[in-house]
């Protein structure tokens, strides 16, 4: 449910946004970074892997202002990015899922307010085939039918074979070998929330440690389908069509997840431990000015992923406390 | 066991005449008395081990070694129209599927079909991610019309974006337009790369120093406010102390940050416009390219001259990109500082206790019991020693010492968190069984009469350990840490909890006091292998350097070994001198 409302405010803020073009650029009313002095020491990001090599990309670029800076990123799946900043052993635990109310819960206790989280990048979680496979679209009930137990999308019948998704010929007899992420992973998460309607997985999901490594094992399995963060996808496999609430069809593109008509997209957060009652240190503050800074969004271009605009920058440069 | 020969079956040979009977014997001994089988036996166990291994060896070799080698670009022109540019890297044989087929032209139906509906695929790395998105793509023989291999096509490794592949359309040197020319390109981009390295040397070195002291004194006073209070007079004397040298280190860091923009701004008057095979340009500074070659021109002496000052890049420089390309240099240098860390802290807990085991302790049931433990030690998985050495090493005894040492960098953890110190306390805890085992062997194995022999003499029962039982033991010991050395260096799975991380461009050493830096996370080679194979964004472009990685590590882990035997060997002829 709370990822329905984080939506919700993500389509508002893009509808401010001009359009979109096909072609992925940082929006051009983010300023660019401009470097303060005296930020250095160290930091510890340890969290989601499906936002491992953004955080990397972001602590390089960070590093080019602040060369003093040691940044070091562990990346093993979103759920231990709680623990981590509860303990104290990091500073930012990047999440590719919003926190959960007993994880929120437990940090509270520890510090007695909630821990805020900035929204980095958006992700569009691509439906992933082998490149041989004909089959374009796929909706979330049939995505519902093929990856759970439960089938809480409504559908009628479990699908097994390619025939039952709607292929023909060759297809129609080949049984589906379903990928998916590790439960520690907060793409599983998501994915289990929104295409599987909060059900369960099918016992028969492989679950992987990594996002490449769903894309590896549907590359080498024609039989193949997985999720996975789209920009990991890579030649030897095809990222199918979803249909949205729209009823129609659309690819995974930054374009179609902004207007959240691509069902499956979801915003990257970074969860940071902010008390609300001192100023944030230059070290994190800088930090998290820079992610939003054009630099720090053409960073998520590299890392596969989708930027965002001003109108999300600013709101939560403001509820850090940063917006000059 | 002598009845073996006289199976029933034979029984009328063995109550024949002795003489025949010899013959006999010998004729109808039982095969598994000769020994053969289990001969045989054994030999094939050993080829297949070694056919196992060593196919392993020339698969990552073969692999590894390739890599770095320059490739051709080819120029496909398009069924479609479209033209792309790229490194074939891999083809494969594929049955074209029948929604595929219908959609083809006539001609390139009769093609496949003369295939008996299979086709050819290769895969091109097209680059360029800045502009496609993507940075392979797979082209089928159908789609093809015409392929060539022009000369005027270069490849650009990057420092962002990773490579593109295009055509120098023309240079702006100083600020003012120039016509290519290789030579020229050539000798600017090396000054270029000086100047790289300049502005490098300004953000990482003087810069970094000034942040360095920055930091400290920001600790300074926040140390001086947790000891003596917020108003107290001894904090704002420290206060004041310190802001007048924030202010002047501030002063020293707006000098080099108007020198950087100066020399930023020259860096800028030198560019290269490329353009892809589409037509598309991309401005590029000289100074962000790290290497290019005009990939269809390339002598022999070329090629091998980019080969090896691509090996030098992996093994001297940092990681770009996500760690997807670059060198690996600290990795190397974590791995090699952690193996030889836990053998300072294993050495000489695994010696001393197998010395009291073996030597002092009385043998009953609670050494038996002691050996039992220590030996099912070494049978605990070791993602088991990964948890407790997060739990108890970081969290509580690291936390511990932030706690009493480090309370004015709190709530950022500073021995709390994984680390060097941690990581390698963790797999001397997961070696030591290993070498007390070869440490109690070699100990057993060194005769009774030595040790009498000195014990007639006089000495006392130390002296005999230290001088007779000790050098006689050593070339054993020296094993049992070779082996613990290898499984510790190859071991990845505990060092993910407690201080392996995917990045961490600081060293564990550097110039700052106290020089070598315990706390510090590190990057290590296996850890490197699963990341790039298994995280990256580009599991495609990732592949290579897995093969890279891996090589290097059986190098160092080889080299390492290597090292210790020599020592071993050394010692061996050392202490062997004259026997009674």
């Amino acid at each position: 449910m709370k990822a329905k409302t984080y939506f919700t405010a993500l389509t508002a803020g893009l509808a401010l946004a001009t359009a979109a073009s096909a072609q992925q650029k940082v929006d051009p009313a983010l300023a660019s970074y401009k470097p303060v002095s005296g930020v250095s020491g160290n930091l510890t990001s340890i969290g989601s892997d499906t936002l491992n090599n953004l955080m990397t990309y972001w602590a390089e670029g960070y590093r080019k202002f602040y060369p003093n800076v040691n940044i070091q990123i562990q990346g093993a799946g979103s759920g231990t990015a709680p623990p981590a900043l509860v303990q104290g052993t990091a500073q930012f635990g990047p999440m590719s899922r919003p926190m959960r109310g007993t994880e929120i819960e437990g940090f509270e206790k520890r510090f007695g307010y909630k821990p805020i989280a900035i929204r980095g990048a958006i992700d569009a979680l691509g439906v992933f085939v082998h490149k041989d496979n004909p089959v374009t679209c796929l909706s979330l009930q049939q995505l519902d039918a093929i990856f759970s137990s439960t089938r809480a999308g409504g559908a009628k019948a479990a699908i097994t074979t390619w025939g039952q998704a709607g292929l023909k010929g060759e297809w129609a007899k080949r049984p589906i070998s379903k990928y998916g992420r590790n439960s520690a992973s907060g793409t599983y998460g998501y994915f289990k929330e929104v295409a599987l309607f909060g059900g369960d997985y099918a016992a028969d999901v492989r679950e992987q440690p990594g996002s490449s490594t769903v894309i590896q094992g549907v590359a080498a399995d024609i039989n193949g389908i997985g999720y996975s963060g789209v920009g990991y996808g890579t030649a030897d496999v095809k990222a199918v069509q979803v249909s949205g609430p729209d009823g129609k069809c659309h690819p995974p593109s930054g374009q179609a997840a902004a207007s959240g008509n691509y069902p499956i997209a979801r915003f990257l957060y970074i969860y940071v431990n902010r008390n609300p009652n001192q100023a944030m240190e230059p070290l994190r503050g800088e930090f998290v000015r820079y992610v939003y800074s054009q630099q720090g969004q053409a960073d998520v271009i590299r890392a596969g992923f989708f930027p965002l605009v001003k109108a999300i920058a600013d709101q939560d440069l403001k509820a850090f406390g940063l917006l000059k | 066991m002598h009845d073996t020969p006289l199976q029933p079956a034979r029984g009328a040979a063995a109550q024949a005449p002795a003489t025949s009977g010899r013959r006999l014997l010998r004729l109808t001994a039982d095969l598994s008395a000769t020994g053969e089988p289990a001969l045989w036996a054994l030999g094939g166990a050993l080829a297949f081990g070694v056919i196992l291994i060593a196919g392993f060896l020339f698969m990552i070799s073969l692999n590894g070694i390739v890599t770095f080698w320059p490739k051709p670009i080819e120029r496909v022109e398009l069924a479609s129209g479209q033209v792309i540019a790229g490194e074939p890297t891999r083809a494969g044989r594929y049955r074209v599927g029948q929604d595929v087929l219908a959609k083809l032209s006539g001609e390139q139906r009769a093609m496949v079909q003369a295939q008996d509906g299979y086709a050819d695929r290769t895969l091109y790395k097209t680059a360029n991610f800045d502009l496609y998105g993507d940075d392979f793509r797979w082209v089928s023989d159908y789609e093809r019309k015409n392929v060539t291999a022009p000369n005027d096509f270069y490849l650009f490794e990057r420092q962002q974006w990773g490579t593109f592949v295009g055509r120098i359309k023309h240079l702006a040197i100083d600020g003012k337009p120039a016509a290519f020319d290789y030579r020229l390109m050539q000798r600017e981009q090396s000054a270029a790369r000086k100047r790289f390295a300049q502005i490098r040397q300004i953000e990482r070195g003087d810069i970094g120093a000034v942040n360095y002291q920055l930091d400290q004194q920001r600790l300074a006073i926040r140390k001086a406010v947790l000891r003596h209070g917020e108003d107290s007079p001894q904090a704002k004397a420290v206060a004041a102390r310190a802001q007048s040298r924030i202010a002047e280190l501030n002063k020293t860091f707006a000098g080099l940050q108007e020198r950087l923009k100066e020399i930023r701004a020259h860096d800028q008057r030198y560019k290269a416009t490329l353009e892809e095979v589409g037509g598309r340009t991309v401005d590029l500074e000289l100074s962000q390219i790290v290497r290019f070659y005009p990939a269809n021109e390339l002598s022999m002496i070329d090629k091998i001259g980019i080969y090896l000052s691509r090996w030098w890049e992996f093994l001297s420089s940092e990681p770009r990109e996500a760690n997807t390309q670059g060198g690996v240099l600290p990795a190397i240098f974590g791995t090699v500082a952690m193996t030889l860390l836990m053998v300072v802290f294993v050495a000489p807990f695994g010696v001393i206790t197998a010395l009291y085991l073996r030597e002092y302790a009385r043998q009953g049931r609670l050494t038996s019991i002691v050996r039992i433990s220590v030996n099912n030690l070494a049978g605990v998985p070791s993602i088991v020693y990964g948890v407790f050495g997060l739990g108890f090493f970081a969290y509580t005894l690291g936390g511990g010492i932030d706690a009493l040492f480090y309370p004015e960098r709190l709530p950022n953890p500073t021995f709390g968190t994984g680390g060097v110190l941690w990581a390698s306390l963790t797999l001397a805890l997961l070696t030591v069984p290993v070498v007390i085992v070869a440490t109690e062997e070699a100990l057993a194995a060194v005769p009774r009469s030595m040790r009498e022999g000195s014990l007639a003499c006089g000495a006392s029962k130390w002296q005999t350990i230290r001088n007779v039982v000790l050098p006689k033991a050593l070339p054993g010991i020296m094993t049992g840490m070779i082996l613990a050395m290898a499984r510790g260096a190859g071991e990845v799975a505990p060092l993910m909890l407690v201080g392996v991380v995917k990045l961490a461009p600081a060293l564990p050493v550097d110039g700052f006091f106290p020089f070598l830096h315990l706390e510090r996370s590190f990057m290590h080679l296996g850890f490197h292998i699963f990341d790039v194979g298994f995280q990256s964004r580009n599991s495609e472009a990732g592949k290579p350097m897995v093969f890279v990685t891996t090589l290097l590590l059986l190098a160092l882990i080889v080299a390492m070994n290597a090292g210790a035997i020599y020592i071993r060997n050394r010692l061996k002829r050392k202490y062997s001198g004259p026997q009674f």
